[in-house]
């Protein structure tokens, strides 16, 4: 029972000075919120451009020639898949496989009569839900028909950013499978806003069938690509497709530099989120030590009631938590608010987003729910305030009481 | 049978670089049910003798005996026991806790003792009856005046049913009426629980109450008389 009256001890001596302890709550919840707001947001912003990347770039597993290169976009015809088609079907049969289509990768100079841009063409199979995504951002003209050997879909920031209408005749260059330039003319078909700065910016999109006679490599493509139904299942799919000759990679391989720079990164949030934790750890440290300081005699008038240190440590600790669970409960409410509008209403890169070319990141970023996250933060914000409460809880305890009796 | 009993009992305070001798060479025995003064002018070291009979702090030489058992040598946490079973202290600042009520600041003892919830009840009514505040029993200390404060601090002080209750200044911060007011209900107390009180005190109020007199002058005791 006597631990029942220090909890309400505790209390009632945090409402003792109700501003200092509305301003240390409202920090622990001030705090945790940040916490909320921007881990909800982070993970928003990975998921965001993994799955920009996994849908318009990677797919989950790519099938190559296996000696394809890493590092260029090549034509050459020994770098490149024979017969795409065969191991489209034989992808297509496996049930993990939601859907499977051949590309063709190749740099292009998009020349205009005032400049000339560097792109990425991509020669796809306009029938393949692969290409869903850029079906749906279409904002003007039609989406490519698989027979159409003059039309491409551009991004609508490139066309504007050129001054070229839907509609109007462009000239394309690229070097071809036996090294030698090739020009030909293109009508933009149609132009799309995916929201993706790396593709708005600089991918240009025609039909496989012109893309292989455009750029003289026959019926070959870069690779096969393949979205599956669960995205976990990927090393098996790729092993199932191995064979000699070819080269099998999983979304976490074809991703593995964004992986790496997002762990990297993550790391560095995590001392902000450290950073954060302390300042709050601070505050209550220094809350509960001035509220040690102004009860040194009663902690006293306490000890010689018969209270043993270790109650008294309790009765500090207890402060310290109902401070803490109070700051956390409004520091989720707030924070969870702040992610339901960043979720809602999302935050708008603008250009910045196209800042970091190799990451498919959307021009406006929304936060996400993350509530395993949440809670831990909220567990170690709790940990975090207790072990702050530790030095003064333990300097109360050792207070001798006789001194601390002739304490004014 | 003597409750307390001091053996020659020293203790020195050290001031910056100066070191007081606070209580020097003192023997003494307190039997059971005794109302007795410590008196002496202010330094003469019966506040340091009175926190060493209550445990709160140990001396330098000499035995403590409280109850037959030796309680020079025992640690925070055993002394905390004792102090919480057997000793009541009543101080000159009133000492309630602020955030308890009346009746709070009495029961506080008990719950402390792990005392049940009925008897708890019982006797913190009946102590608060006993020093007449039964209608200012869910008053918080600022509510109460100063004469009230002290009367509760009695009230706890016995709600333990203690061997001996140690008042340092009891009636210091106290008006002549009050002050007379806290002795009669403490001498009232003391014959009806049995509990010895030892003042600590200068006041002659106080020395008028008590049925033993002991000086101190210099840290040493130089009178010890039974007033009939």
């Amino acid at each position: 029972m006597a631990w029942v009256k220090l909890w309400v001890m505790a209390y009632r001596d945090l409402t003792r000075s109700r501003r200092r302890t509305f301003f240390t709550l409202l920090a622990v919840a001030l705090g945790l919120a940040l916490l909320i707001v921007l881990n909800g947001f982070i993970a928003g912003v990975v998921d965001d451009a993994l799955q920009n990347s996994i849908r318009l770039q990677t797919g989950h597993v790519q099938v190559r020639a296996a000696s394809y290169p890493d590092d260029k976009r090549s034509l050459r015809w020994q770098e490149l898949i024979e017969r795409p088609a065969t191991l489209v079907a034989q992808a297509l049969a496996m049930p993990e496989v939601a859907t499977a289509a051949p590309v063709l990768w190749a740099d292009a100079v998009l020349n205009t009569s005032r400049e000339s841009v560097g792109l990425q063409l991509y020669g796809i199979d306009v029938a393949s839900p692969l290409y869903d995504p850029i079906r749906r951002a279409l904002v003007a003209g039609e989406f490519l028909a698989a027979n159409d050997r003059s039309g491409v879909l551009m991004g609508k920031r490139l066309a504007d950013s050129l001054e070229l209408p839907l509609g109007a005749t462009v000239s394309l260059v690229t070097i071809d499978a036996n090294g030698q330039p090739q020009e030909a003319l293109f009508v933009i078909r149609g132009l799309f806003d995916s929201g993706v700065l790396v593709y708005d910016e600089g991918a240009i999109f025609m039909p496989l069938a012109k893309a292989q006679a455009y750029t003289l490599v026959g019926d070959r493509a870069s690779a096969v690509m393949l979205l599956l139904h669960d995205k976990e299942s990927a090393g098996q799919v790729a092993a199932a497709l191995a064979a000699p000759g070819l080269q099998t990679l999983t979304w976490r391989q074809l991703n593995a530099l964004f992986i790496q720079t997002m762990d990297t990164a993550m790391i560095f949030y995590m001392f902000l989120d450290a950073i954060v934790m302390l300042i709050v750890a601070v505050i209550i440290a220094n809350t509960l030590l001035m509220a040690v300081f102004e009860r040194i005699r009663e902690i006293g008038i306490l000890a010689a009631l018969g209270l043993k240190r270790r109650q008294i440590m309790q009765m500090m600790l207890f402060e310290a938590s109902i401070i803490a669970l109070a700051g956390i409960v409004v520091g989720v409410i707030l924070g969870l608010f702040g992610v339901a509008l960043l979720t809602q209403y999302g935050f708008v890169m603008g250009e910045m987003a196209g800042v970091a070319s190799t990451i498919p990141m959307s021009a406006v970023l929304y936060a996400r729910f993350a509530p395993a996250t949440f809670a831990w933060l909220s567990l170690w914000t709790f940990i975090i305030a207790l072990l702050a409460s530790l030095y003064p809880a333990w300097f109360a305890a050792r207070l001798e009481p006789v001194e601390a009796l002739h304490t004014n | 049978m003597s409750i307390i009993e001091l053996s020659d009992i020293s203790k020195s305070y050290r001031i910056g670089e100066v070191e007081t001798r606070a209580v020097d060479g003192v023997s003494l025995s307190i039997e059971a049910g005794e109302f007795m003064a410590l008196v002496g002018p202010s330094g003469s070291g019966k506040t340091t003798l009175l926190q060493i009979m209550g445990c709160l702090d140990k001396p330098d030489r000499g035995a403590v005996v409280i109850n037959g058992q030796d309680v020079t040598r025992l640690n925070a946490n055993r002394r905390a026991d004792l102090r919480r079973d057997v000793i009541g202290f009543i101080f000159q600042f009133f000492a309630l806790v602020p955030v308890l009520d009346a009746y709070e600041n009495v029961e506080l003892p008990l719950l402390l003792s792990g005392v049940g919830a009925r008897e708890r009840k019982e006797r913190t009514l009946e102590l608060l009856d006993a020093v007449g505040l039964s209608d200012r029993i869910h008053h918080r200390p600022d509510q109460l005046s100063g004469g009230q404060q002290q009367r509760v601090a009695i009230a706890r002080s016995l709600v333990k049913r203690p061997l001996m209750v140690l008042a340092d200044e009891p009636t210091a911060n106290l008006d002549t009426a009050n002050g007379e007011q806290a002795m009669e209900i403490m001498r009232r107390l003391n014959a009806q629980t049995g509990a010895a009180f030892i003042f600590a005190t200068h006041d002659p109020r106080v020395m008028s109450f008590a049925r033993r007199t002991v000086r101190m002058v210099d840290g040493r005791i130089v009178d010890d008389r039974v007033v009939q």
